[in-house]
């Protein structure tokens, strides 16, 4: 039964690439998550002014994944990148408290997209790496995610540079598109 | 594109558009290529693809080298219409520009320098960085040419990151390519600039010497430009440089070849030696020779060349004038070239080849032809005496033919040879005169009529063959009758006659009562009156010896020649004009802070300043944005012309002129126009989009010529046209109200429109304390009525009256009571440079009355007036350069006080 279904969904999923934003605000680690997911290793990044964008292959789905400058002059441009999105990944610096709020603004605005309506999200509680980071709990606080209403989301404590926590990530995506959540 | 790609023009579906963004959003790549390819198409027919730029943008990303290349067409088409959307392209430049393929790190780095938006420039310095050092010479050669681009984008960047040092040491390149592109792109840079930046040193002489025997045709090119423009220390050295560019002078191209005969010419004119010019004006003969086997295009481009290079050393060409002559095919623009040059090279060795292709060419049937060749014979006469003779014989065989035009272009320049050769061969006249009724050109009718009255002596029926011209004397044309006029006056002199002394009352009277023409009257009067009071003087005036002509017709000045040779093989030695003269470039100069200049102004400043004032306000008569820069345009002593001191937010699409050496071909795009930048400084905004639904206004009161103006910007971002727009003021302390009905047209969607709208006072005044308040109400039939508030700024009141004597100043100052002046502290104001600030003041009508010092600190005087002549007595003290200025004033109306303040230190905080 489970390998039939597992072979149904390969076949929904299979040459079709799922959409998939990496947002955050600037510095919070989106490139290097991205190169880390699809190459497995570091990088050394400069700011992104524009976007990246990368094909990762994961549990039988490609993603086909689009990280965008988190720079203010470039958040406004987000919006041309939303329609078809299936999953929105949002990338916090859990050791950047200042910007907390900040960020908790821009990912509630990015809720009260209607282009986004149907997309999951994931949020990722990077640098953990770092002394004084938020776990995940605080930054569920912080970002005020109990507030998120129809929608499916999940958070995960990573570490971009040690490569913790962002396949597991990346497994809830995964099973939770695979299960039609997208 | 390729011919199978054509069915990619075939699509006019309604809703191409969505389509297309569907299709550039598709998953597959193929899809995606192939709707990128459909926007290309779309673009080079006109269409405007430019609200797909993100969706292309989005295709950027890509292993495939064809959809790249495609999508950087697209960006640099369309980012100067979508200038912030272009900022998500900068990312994948500087990716690209780190590509381990070299092909994809140059297009980046090419296509960056062709995207010419402010607010990315800036991003792409560190990828050019890079790429002008990698290890790729075709990434490094571009990166070159991309400094030059950059350049012209933003002169100040480019020195700023170093980049001409990275060019310079470009030139040391161990590749000849990128030499050449180095010295192309500092070329085209030290054009652009007043600064010396590029110049050749003897070290890197050697390398471009070097660099050129191995370069590419074009390549060539450069560094033989570059190269005429060095100066050689010594002859030695102009010899050495000539032999190792001889062989350029083998150069299958064109280009080359005159590009080598330029820099050739330019240190030829060092060397001293005779043997060694001979020796190079042998061997420069041969390959301009060939050039005029070329097409007739070509032909005619060496020709002008050649022409120049002839009048410098006719010696080159001396025997080769038989490659010059026409054959019966050439197109007419090289015949006209050939027969100038040929005019240029008959001497008494070769004129009877000569004369013989000039007869031969004036029996053919192209008139201009003819009539040029005729002209060349004239021409070759008055030039070679020895040979004037033959020249006469075959001009009158010429007049013999009897072809109408022939014998008129045969007079005009038989008259020139009278003058040139006086008494040698009047002997023809009478064969002349048989021609006399077929004439009816002017110029030969002037001509002929001139002959006549010169030789009136010899010729026994002169007043017969005047006095048939002069019956129809007001019908000629201007030329004729100045002939007349004097043919008639010399008739006259020379035969005091009876007849003739008729003829010359018809004239006078013909020439003075009836004439509209102000020449014709007043040299008919000068004669009038030369003949009435003294016949003799008359006599030593009219019948004077003339001064021997010579052939300099179509010989160009010394200095003009020089610099035309200077610039052979380009655009100028064609049209034989100064490069300046049709091609108008900006040279950016980098504005210099000039603020220590000022010590000796202000000592000076103190006893005379009243005229010094005066003088530096009509100069700087609009209040500019920069302190500095109004000072400097005051000064004068300044080179930068005024139209340049303002930093150019937008400069006007300067298309390419460098090109590229090879890659992209950009020919084909069509530059996108920019939105005209609306003149003067910026208004300030009183009514935003955001609260005008989309429209938006910005205003000011200013003053101009003594008369109040509110000077209006509408910027329509609605999408419907706006139109009917009215305006109304409210009651205000000084009664400030529109002059007349508003004057704005219908305002298109994206469109906006300037106005000044003329203000009167006293109208519609407000009771209670004075305020700085300007209540507006605009309305348009679109849109509800806006109102906004305005301040008024007090010194748009102050009249061009308002200068005061010092003694009138102390006077005022001294006859109001204490209690009428007012002060106020401004910490944050600083007064850096005086002048500047004197200037400012001025512009707005507060006059410059004295100047003292107290303690550490400066005072400053100024007076100024309202309307119905309210004195304003003011006081600024302060330490220039510091923070914190203070201002004190009197005045009848002290109430007025806060307005002034307010005013002030909007003024002195610009």
């Amino acid at each position: 039964m489970g390998l039939l279904f597992s072979r149904m969904f390969s076949s929904v999923f299979g040459n079709k690439e799922a959409r998939i934003l990496v947002l955050g605000l600037d510095n919070a680690g989106k490139t290097t998550i991205l190169y880390r997911l699809q190459m497995g290793e570091v990088v050394s990044t400069i700011p992104t002014i524009g976007f990246n964008v990368e094909t990762v292959q994961y549990n039988n789905i490609k993603f086909q994944v689009w990280d965008l400058g988190g720079q203010t002059s470039i958040r406004p441009y987000w919006r041309c990148y939303f329609p078809n999105t299936q999953a929105i990944i949002y990338v916090v610096d859990s050791s950047d408290t200042d910007r907390l709020v900040i960020a908790k603004e821009e990912f509630h605005a990015i809720l009260e997209e209607e282009e986004l309506r149907g997309a999951v999200v994931l949020i990722f509680a990077n640098k953990q790496d770092l002394p004084g980071a938020l776990d995940d709990a605080a930054i569920t606080e912080a970002l005020e995610l109990h507030k998120i209403k129809n929608r499916q989301w999940s958070i995960f404590k990573t570490s971009a540079i040690k490569g913790e926590g962002l396949f597991e990530g990346l497994d809830w995506l995964s099973n939770t598109l695979k299960s039609g959540g997208g | 594109m390729s011919g199978h790609d054509s069915k990619y023009f075939s699509t006019t579906k309604k809703g191409e558009i969505p389509e297309l963004k569907e299709e550039l959003n598709s998953q597959y790549k193929d899809k995606r290529k192939d709707a990128v390819k459909k926007v290309i198409a779309a673009m080079t027919v006109g269409k405007d693809v430019s609200s797909l730029f993100t969706d292309v943008v989005n295709c950027m990303q890509t292993e495939n080298l064809e959809l790249k290349k495609l999508v950087y067409l697209y960006l640099i088409n369309y980012a100067k219409s979508q200038p912030d959307l272009a900022i998500l392209a900068v990312n994948t430049f500087v990716k690209d520009s780190q590509d381990p393929n070299p092909l994809i790190r140059a297009l980046a780095v090419r296509t960056m320098g062709c995207i010419r938006v402010d607010k990315i420039t800036e991003y792409l310095c560190d990828p050019l960085q890079r790429c002008l050092k990698d290890d790729d010479p075709y990434v490094r050669k571009t990166a070159a040419i991309c400094v030059a681009k950059l350049y012209d984008i933003n002169a100040e960047l480019v020195e700023d990151r170093g980049f001409l040092d990275s060019l310079k040491d470009l030139i040391s390149d161990n590749n000849p390519m990128v030499v050449a592109n180095a010295v192309a792109a500092l070329a085209e840079i030290q054009e652009n600039s007043n600064r010396p930046i590029f110049e050749i040193t003897s070290h890197t002489l050697s390398k471009l010497l070097t660099a050129l025997n191995e370069c590419t045709e074009w390549g060539q090119v450069f560094i033989l430009d570059a190269l005429s423009r060095y100066k050689a220390a010594d002859a030695r050295e102009a010899e050495n440089i000539v032999e190792r560019v001889t062989p350029r002078l083998q150069h299958a191209n064109c280009a080359v070849v005159l590009s080598a005969v330029k820099m050739i010419l330019q240190q030829m004119e060092l060397i001293t030696s005779t043997d060694v010019v001979r020796n190079l004006c042998k061997k420069m003969a041969p390959p301009l020779v060939t050039l005029l086997s070329a097409e007739p295009e070509i032909q005619y481009v060496a020709l002008r060349n050649i022409n120049l290079i002839v009048q410098r050393r006719p010696t080159i060409l001396a025997h080769e004038i038989k490659v010059f002559f026409c054959k019966y095919n050439d197109p007419i623009y090289v015949k006209m070239e050939k027969l100038e040059i040929m005019i240029k090279l008959a001497s008494d060795r070769n004129i009877d080849q000569v004369l013989l292709e000039f007869k031969e060419y004036a029996t053919e049937v192209d008139v201009d032809f003819v009539r040029k060749a005729v002209r060349a014979i004239g021409r070759c006469a008055i030039k070679l005496e020895r040979a004037a003779e033959r020249c006469i014989s075959v001009l009158l065989e010429l007049i013999k033919i009897k072809v109408n035009y022939v014998v008129q272009e045969a007079i005009i320049v038989i008259k020139d040879i009278f003058r040139r050769y006086p008494n040698t061969y009047e002997s023809i006249i009478a064969t002349l005169c048989e021609s006399l009724d077929t004439l009816d050109e002017p110029e030969a009718k002037a001509s002929m009529i001139w002959i006549i009255g010169e030789y009136a002596e010899r010729i026994d029926n002169a007043d017969e063959l005047l006095e048939s011209f002069l019956e129809s004397f007001p019908e000629e044309p201007a030329q004729v009758q100045l002939q007349l006029l004097t043919a008639t006056v010399k008739l006259f002199l020379k035969k005091p006659t009876e007849g003739p002394q008729q003829m010359i009352q018809v004239v006078l009277n013909n020439a003075t009562v009836e004439t509209d023409n102000p020449d014709l009257r007043d040299r008919a009067y000068i004669y009038w009156r030369l003949l009435s009071t003294d016949p003799e003087a008359a006599k030593d005036v009219v019948l004077a010896e003339k001064p021997v002509i010579t052939d300099d017709s179509n010989q160009l000045e010394p200095t003009l020649l020089d610099e035309l040779l200077a610039n052979i093989a380009t655009l100028s030695s064609v049209y034989h004009k100064p490069p300046e003269a049709f091609v108008t470039r900006v040279k950016t100069t980098i504005p210099r802070t000039e603020d220590d200049e000022y010590a000796e102004g202000s000592e000076a400043g103190y006893s005379e300043s009243p005229a010094h004032v005066t003088d530096s306000a009509a100069a700087a008569s609009p209040p500019t944005s920069s302190g500095n820069v109004p000072y400097a345009t005051a000064r004068q002593s300044s080179p930068i012309p005024a139209a340049q001191t303002q930093p150019t937010p937008a400069a006007a699409p300067v298309p390419d002129l460098l090109g590229d050496l090879m890659g992209l071909d950009n020919s084909a795009i069509v530059p996108v126009d920019e939105p005209a930048s609306p003149a003067g400084p910026p208004l300030p905004v009183v009514l935003p989009a955001s609260t005008g639904q989309g429209l938006q206004i910005s205003a000011q009161l200013t003053r101009r010529d003594g008369q109040i103006f509110y000077n209006l910007l509408f910027e329509n971002n609605t999408q419907t046209p706006l139109d009917g727009f009215m305006i109304q003021f409210n009651k205000n302390t000084f009664g400030l109200a529109a002059a007349g009905p508003l004057q704005v047209p219908p305002l298109q969607p994206g469109s906006s429109v300037r106005t000044l709208l003329p203000m009167v006072v006293f109208q519609n005044m407000s009771q209670g304390p004075p305020s700085s308040l300007l209540q507006v109400a605009v309305k348009n039939s679109q849109q509800p009525v806006w109102y906004f508030n305005d301040k008024i700024q007090l010194h748009v009141f102050f009249t061009e009256e308002g200068r005061m004597e010092r003694a009138n100043f102390l006077e005022t100052w001294r006859s109001l009571p204490d209690s009428n002046e007012v002060s106020r502290d401004f910490p944050n104001a600083v007064i850096s440079s005086v002048e500047a600030t004197l200037d400012q003041l001025a512009a707005s009508n507060m006059f410059f009355i004295a100047k003292r010092k107290h303690a550490n600190q400066d005072v400053f005087y100024f007076s100024a007036k309202l309307p119905q002549g309210v004195p304003f007595l003011i006081e600024l003290t302060t330490v220039v350069g510091n923070p914190g200025v203070k201002s004190a004033i009197k005045t009848p109306n002290p109430e007025m006080a806060p307005l002034f303040f307010e005013s002030i230190e909007a003024l002195l905080r610009v």
